[in-house]
């Protein structure tokens, strides 16, 4: 028994099949039990990686095949990125009214333990949105306004939507099919504190389209308020291309304790700690937030892994005929008698220099 | 709009005409290839004209009812097919396998409503394009190794052995078979990629494991396994043509089954 058994085992090709084996199993296993894919797939790809660096060191196919080498290193560079991407990636949402200014809180938050966390440093303001439908309600093009500004103080404006979402210091903003209607109103408290302006984003429209009602709590009371939203127009014509928009005919209608007000914006109700003035409608938009790094290095290492192999394989070809005698796949098995010493490859390199000849004799072109 | 039927029609006349000729050629033992691949290039033409007139009218590709995704990857397996039928003589006989499963396709592909889908807003841009691009030339690559792997499978069954012996040796169809199953590696690595940005574009995240995702996930990681199995174990040719089977039946179920289970998230329905 030789000192480096445990790495030849460690670097057995056979393993790496029963790998796959195991990673497709862990792909499934997520997929039908909702287990999370980053634990389920996390323990196949560390071994993946074991067994890829012991085979690396022990396999003399990956000194005989320069491109095949090449390839799996930057399978090796994916996992570790992958590995990174987990530990740092942040992703959420949020959702802004009008003239809102985002300073950081998102919700619905799933980050990696190591995410470097500067979301509070990243500002920006929401200026509207147009979002056209085709008829049969579909959602074509969304256009929102922001505004921001960068990291010397200037002041940016753009349209963002669709493709283009707004970066800040590596965060991604999206917008989303999730959007609506937010009644806006200014509690003024009796004891005589600040003004406080808000407003209530109704569930998503059109989605909701029946279902414009929500109830919400005065901000430093128990005063809950039930509010809902009558459309009496039609927004989003099923017929004709048309457009999301602030209705111009509706009845917002507030509910508290058995009362019922309809309110008109600049309307107020009294209650007991205050008053409540209805300011408007207005509409807000809700934003996916993403942060991930790693991602044009894991395009990086796709496009290396991709170059490369094509290079393996175009070499491969290239040195036989496409429809040649006998078998073209090479053995990956390592010889029980392997010393190290390079071995007389039986597919010469020929690559690049007979490649592009090869490509146009071989590929049929006899 | 009728002219784009008629097309179409004919186009799969002249393709089930190629089709049975190339089977009776087969079946008869005689070689009327010659025809056989100027039906096929003739329907192209026609279909590919019936497709660009649809194209010219609604205003965007091939690719979003179901019509018209089957439609188009009929055209580009054929295509392919073509090529290799084309370059390839020893092997032309595999349009036995191959012409029954395009048939199917053809089948369904006329049962489908023919109306307009919908083009949601993330659809606009190029990386739709190259995605679907690289994912069209996988599925051909595997096609044409699937009808090598039948060829295989069908000797082994002791079916037409004596009809098929013209073909070269189940090693060396292997050989080939294997070829076009690694350049479908790396058109299917480059549809997950070119998908991948895509999906980062328009819904900010790369990868998140919805079930067309998930499904061509599979069907690349048992073609890895499929690769390495045949460089490390060196199985005979009829153990290789069941894993190219089984990488194109789940390619299959990946493109024309999971977007009937699937509620994409980007349909732009609302
Ligand atoms: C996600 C993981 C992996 C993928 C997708 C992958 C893919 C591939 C591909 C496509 C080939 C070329 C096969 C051919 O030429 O027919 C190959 C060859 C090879 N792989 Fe991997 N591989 C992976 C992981 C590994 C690991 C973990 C090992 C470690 C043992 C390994 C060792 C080898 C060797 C030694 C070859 C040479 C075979 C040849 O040239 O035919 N691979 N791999």
């Amino acid at each position: 028994m030789t000192i480096d058994t445990p790495l030849r085992k460690l670097a057995s090709p056979r393993l790496t099949l029963v790998l796959f084996v195991l990673f497709g199993a862990g792909v499934l296993g997520a997929h039908f039990s909702k287990l999370s894919p980053t634990w389920t797939l996390a323990v196949p790809l560390l071994l993946f990686a074991l067994n890829l660096l012991a085979a690396i060191v022990v396999n003399p196919v990956f000194r005989r095949r320069i491109p095949l080498l090449v390839f799996h290193l930057a399978l090796l560079a994916l996992i570790v990125l992958v590995a990174v991407s987990r530990l740092t990636y942040l992703r959420g949402h949020v959702e802004l009214t009008d003239g809102e200014t985002f300073r950081g809180r998102i919700s619905g938050v799933e980050s990696g333990p190591l995410h470097p966390w500067h979301l509070d440093r990243e500002v920006f303001t929401q200026e509207g949105f147009t979002i056209n439908y085709d008829p049969g309600i579909q959602r074509d093009r969304t256009r929102s306004r922001v505004e921001w500004l960068d990291s010397r103080g200037r002041r940016h404006v753009g349209v963002i939507g669709d493709q283009h979402p707004l970066v800040l210091g590596g965060y991604r903003f999206y917008t989303t099919y999730n959007k609506g209607f937010a009644p806006t109103f200014t509690w003024y408290p009796v004891s005589g504190g600040p003004p406080r302006r808000g407003s209530i984003h109704l569930p998503s429209y059109p989605e909701n389209e029946y279902r414009q009602a929500l109830q919400w709590t005065l901000p430093g009371t128990h005063v809950a308020l039930w509010t809902e939203l009558q459309i009496d127009e039609r927004i989003l014509n099923p017929k004709r291309p048309s457009q999301f928009r602030v209705p111009t005919h509706y009845r917002l209608i507030v509910r508290l304790k058995g009362a019922r007000y309809v309110l008109q914006p600049g309307d107020h109700i009294d209650l007991p700690g205050g008053r409540l003035v209805y300011d408007g409608l207005r509409t807000w938009m809700g934003y996916q937030v993403f942060y991930d790094w790693t991602t044009p290095w894991l395009l990086a290492a796709c496009l290396v892994a991709m170059l490369s192999l094509a290079w393996h394989y175009g070499g491969r070809f290239a040195a036989r005929p496409w429809l040649a005698d006998g078998d073209d796949s090479e053995d990956i098995r390592p010889k029980s008698d392997e010393t190290g010493i390079k071995a007389p490859s039986s597919h010469p390199r020929k690559f690049p220099s007979r490649l592009i000849f090869s490509i146009c004799t071989r590929l049929g072109f006899r | 709009m009728e002219r784009e039927a008629l097309l179409l029609w004919l186009a799969v006349g002249v393709y089930v005409a190629a089709g049975s000729l190339a089977i009776v050629g087969v079946v008869m033992g005689k070689r009327p290839e010659r025809t056989v691949l100027g039906l096929l290039v003739l329907g192209l033409a026609l279909h590919g004209l019936s497709i660009g007139l649809r194209w010219e009218r609604l205003g965007h590709g091939p690719y979003l009812t179901m019509f018209e995704i089957l439609s188009s990857n009929i055209w580009s397996l054929l295509f392919i097919f073509s090529l290799a039928y084309w370059r390839f003589r020893p092997i032309r006989p595999i349009a036995a396998v191959v012409v029954p499963l395009v048939f199917i396709m053809m089948g369904w592909m006329l049962l489908l409503n023919r109306g307009p889908g919908h083009l949601p807003a993330t659809y606009n841009t190029i990386w739709l394009a190259i995605h679907i691009l690289f994912g069209k030339v996988f599925l051909g690559t595997v096609l044409v190794a699937v009808g090598m792997a039948g060829v295989i499978l069908l000797r082994r069954a002791g079916v037409g052995v004596q009809k098929l012996s013209r073909l070269p040796d189940d090693r060396r169809l292997d050989d080939l078979a294997y070829r076009f199953m690694a350049l479908g590696f790396i058109f299917e690595t480059l549809m997950l990629i070119a998908g991948a940005i895509w999906a980062q574009n328009a819904w900010g995240r790369y990868w998140s494991w919805d079930p067309l995702e998930t499904w061509s996930f599979i069907t690349w990681v048992v073609l890895a396994f499929a690769l390495h199995l045949r460089a490390t174990l060196k199985p005979a040719p009829r153990r290789g043509a069941v894993l190219i089977l089984t990488v194109f039946v789940l390619a299959f179920l990946t493109f024309f089954g999971v977007p009937f289970i699937s509620k994409v998230p980007h349909q732009g329905a609302i």
